[in-house]
């Protein structure tokens, strides 16, 4: 095939326009590549917030339910109570363990919490003044006990798999964590400020007081201290106790301080699950397990949001790919025109001697695509470096769409989340600790760019394409061309 | 060899054509001269016998076979070959692969003998100092010859020239002559050259000229 020859003779005696054109072809390709690479990496960034953000099923005591007994009975006997007693009813852990055995479960945390007084330290009261050591919560919210201790009490199964925690809002520092083989145990976990105003570290023994029933004190041992991030402090309520006053134990410990008829009981149970996809799926099944006194409610706002803005990133990736291989194939295209018109004597001459158009066509083709196997290797090392600049000013303006929207705790409309973060502020509430309440911290998923073999796969095909499409649209010309009109000139 | 029969031209209007009912015969181993004015349709004549464009009456026959049938793509490649005023080679190759690639276009009997095309550019003048020398890089004499050598490497049996001669000086002038010349009697090919020059018609076998819409013969 000759015109293979003539193109590699042109290519190589033309250096300088041929450099020139694999610049501008490798520019074109390196924001294909880019856009490719975001939209990968969003692809994958989804598919890892599918099993990092995960969802959660919370099983507590329906207070609907238990908000409309109470209105009944308040109307029926309204002369006994000026204030009528919300009661709930503490969560079954049996009910819990036959929901763990769903298949979209992954595990469970066991949340029951209490306030206790300090008896051998001293609590830490709030910098601003404004914390006494007496409430644990705005209102009477709460479930457990009507009087309240310095000593926030929050049993759980595990304290890695509370939200404070796989948030990494609270991070253990020395020590360990609560974990379930401390069931039945004294174990606790207290918060570094705590610690160190009492001088108390792992190992060491201290003495809490019973708020309710006999009042007994109770001697638990310290095995962990963990810090509470400012965030967390800053999100607690003006009438709240200091969050350092939070003390981790095992919900077992927290139900005997409660009273012996809270064994085997919990304020709610949050299960992981496995798939968020299938989260409400999992909620029809497992509301059959349960009596109507209770309800399970799923949370997968973080799973959602992480969606939401990874679509967006997708979306606009696959906005940045075709608007970029649309915009290159117009400028090679035209570059090509402009290129065929310079050469219109040497097509002339090709036609004069009997050349077929079709393999004047190709010659143009291979000299290209020599110019765009070059531009494809110089764009896969370009590619990722713009890739990475475009993917995280992405990421950081998706971010703050959602901080935006989470503040107004809207709907999950273009890329925002549910609001969540006004239950952070309501600890020891209803929901129980913060552990069940869901946060809005959401981290977005850093975008890995990374040039993979399917990408250049990919982009191959589009620098192919792009070539064969410019090729073609420029092409008009060359079939158009006469040859006699190199004669008469 | 060559025929044409009621050839007629017109390019807008049809009834001020260039030329109308023009019957001439050009054979083997003959040069021809065709001179005229400027403006007169020489070249659009030349056009229509190198198969680049089609009549507008009449008909061209290649031993009785009209072009038509032949095919003006087939007929370019193999029966034909065309020296222009510029502009003849590709100007990102050398002498030598200019030939090599117009033979291997036109499937010439010597298709790949780079020692044939290197001869036949010596036989010119084209020493091996110039012959792998970018195109661009000789003068125009030069580049002229290599466009009359690559009509020799070419099987093709009619040769047209279309002012070959305008851009040269009068040495570069009488030499390309010559060659077309050796073409005509030495390979027996057909020459038909355009040519405003008395002189250069003068060398060649035949002389016709253009005017009044008809090719004149020359004594
Ligand atoms: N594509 C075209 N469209 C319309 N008219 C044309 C076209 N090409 C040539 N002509 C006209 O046809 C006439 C003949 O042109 P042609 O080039 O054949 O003349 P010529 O004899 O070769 O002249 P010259 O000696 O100057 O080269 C001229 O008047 C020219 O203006
Ligand atoms: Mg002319």
């Amino acid at each position: 095939m000759n015109f293979f020859k003539r193109a590699w003779l042109n290519v190589w005696a033309k250096k300088g326009r041929s450099v020139l054109l694999i610049l501008v072809s490798s520019a074109i390709l390196m924001f294909v590549l880019a856009g490719l690479l975001i939209r990968s990496a969003a692809v994958k960034a989804t598919e890892t917030a599918k099993t990092d953000a995960g969802a959660t099923m919370t099983l507590s005591a329906n207070r609907q339910a238990a908000f409309k007994k109470m209105q009944s009975s308040s109307s029926s006997s309204s002369s006994k109570s000026s204030r009528p007693k919300l009661t709930l009813t503490p969560v079954k852990l049996s009910d819990a363990k036959s929901i763990a055995k769903l298949s979209n479960i992954k595990n469970y945390n066991v949340t029951s919490s209490t306030t206790a007084n300090a008896k051998s330290y001293d609590t830490v009261s709030t910098s601003t003044g404004m914390g006494g050591n007496s409430s644990g919560g705005p209102g009477g919210m709460k479930s457990t006990s009507s009087s309240s201790g310095d000593t926030q009490i929050d049993g759980v199964t595990s304290t890695a798999l509370t939200t404070d925690f796989t948030d990494s809002q609270s991070k253990i520092t020395k020590g360990r964590g609560i974990k379930a083989s401390d069931k039945g145990t004294n174990n606790v976990v207290i918060e570094k400020e705590l610690a160190s105003q009492n001088n108390l570290t792992v190992g060491d023994t201290m003495t809490i007081k019973e708020t309710t029933g006999s009042k007994s004190t109770l001697k638990v041992k310290v095995v962990g201290i963990y810090k509470a991030s400012s965030t967390s402090s800053a999100s607690a309520g003006p009438m709240s106790t200091d969050p350092a006053n939070t003390i981790y134990a095992s919900y077992t410990l927290a139900n005997t301080i409660k009273g012996s008829k809270y064994a085997g009981t919990a304020d709610s149970v949050t299960f992981n699950v496995t798939n968020p996809a299938k989260a409400s799926a999992t909620k029809k099944a497992g509301n059959k397990l349960i009596s109507s006194k209770y309800s399970l409610s799923t949370d997968d706002s973080s799973y959602q949001s992480i969606k939401a803005s990874m679509n967006n990133v997708e979306g606009f990736a696959n906005k940045i790919v075709w608007l970029v291989a649309i915009a290159g194939t117009i400028i090679l295209a035209l570059i090509v025109i402009l290129m065929i018109r310079e050469r219109r004597f040497e097509i002339g001459v090709l036609l004069s001697l009997g050349e077929a158009r079709w393999k004047i066509v190709a010659q143009f083709f291979t000299e290209m695509l020599m110019v765009i196997v070059i531009a494809l290797a110089i764009a896969g090392v370009g590619g990722k470096f713009v890739g990475n600049q475009l993917g995280s000013q992405l990421v950081s303006q998706s971010t703050t769409t959602q901080t935006t929207s989470s503040g107004t705790s809207s709907q999950p409309g273009g890329g925002g989340q549910p609001g969540g973060s006004g239950g952070s502020g309501m600890r020891g509430g209803a929901g129980g600790p913060g552990s069940t309440t869901s946060s809005a911290k959401t981290k977005n998923p850093d975008l890995e760019i990374a040039v993979s073999a399917v990408d250049l796969a990919e982009l191959g095909g589009f620098g192919l394409a792009i070539t064969f499409l410019s090729i073609m649209i420029a092409s008009g010309g060359i079939l158009r061309l006469e040859p006699k009109k190199i004669l008469i000139s | 060899m060559l025929r044409t029969e009621g050839l007629g031209y017109w390019y807008q209007d049809k009834e001020q054509p260039l030329f109308q009912d023009i019957n001439l015969e050009f054979e083997e181993g003959q040069s021809y001269a065709i001179l005229g004015h400027s403006g007169t349709g020489k070249t659009t004549f030349l056009s229509l016998i190198a198969g680049l464009d089609k009549p507008r009456e009449g008909d061209i026959f290649l031993n009785d076979r009209s072009l038509k049938q032949i095919g003006l793509t087939n007929y370019r490649r193999h029966d034909v070959a065309i020296v222009f005023q510029a502009y003849n080679l590709f100007n990102y190759m050398s002498p030598l692969n200019n030939l090599l690639t117009a033979m291997a276009i036109t499937d010439a009997s010597h298709a790949g003998d780079r020692g044939y095309a290197q001869r036949v550019l010596n036989d010119l003048g084209i020493g091996d100092d110039l012959i792998t020398r970018n195109v661009q890089r000789l003068s125009g004499g030069q580049q002229q010859r290599v466009a009359i050598a690559r009509t020799m490497c070419c099987d093709a049996k009619l040769v047209v020239a279309d002012e070959p001669t305008g851009n040269l000086d009068e040495d570069n002038t009488k030499e390309v002559i010559d060659q077309f010349q050796r073409i005509a009697h030495e390979q027996q090919k057909c020459v038909i050259i355009v040519t405003h020059e008395p002189d250069v018609a003068a060398r060649c076998d035949h002389q016709y000229r253009l005017e009044n819409k008809q090719f004149v013969r020359l004594a």
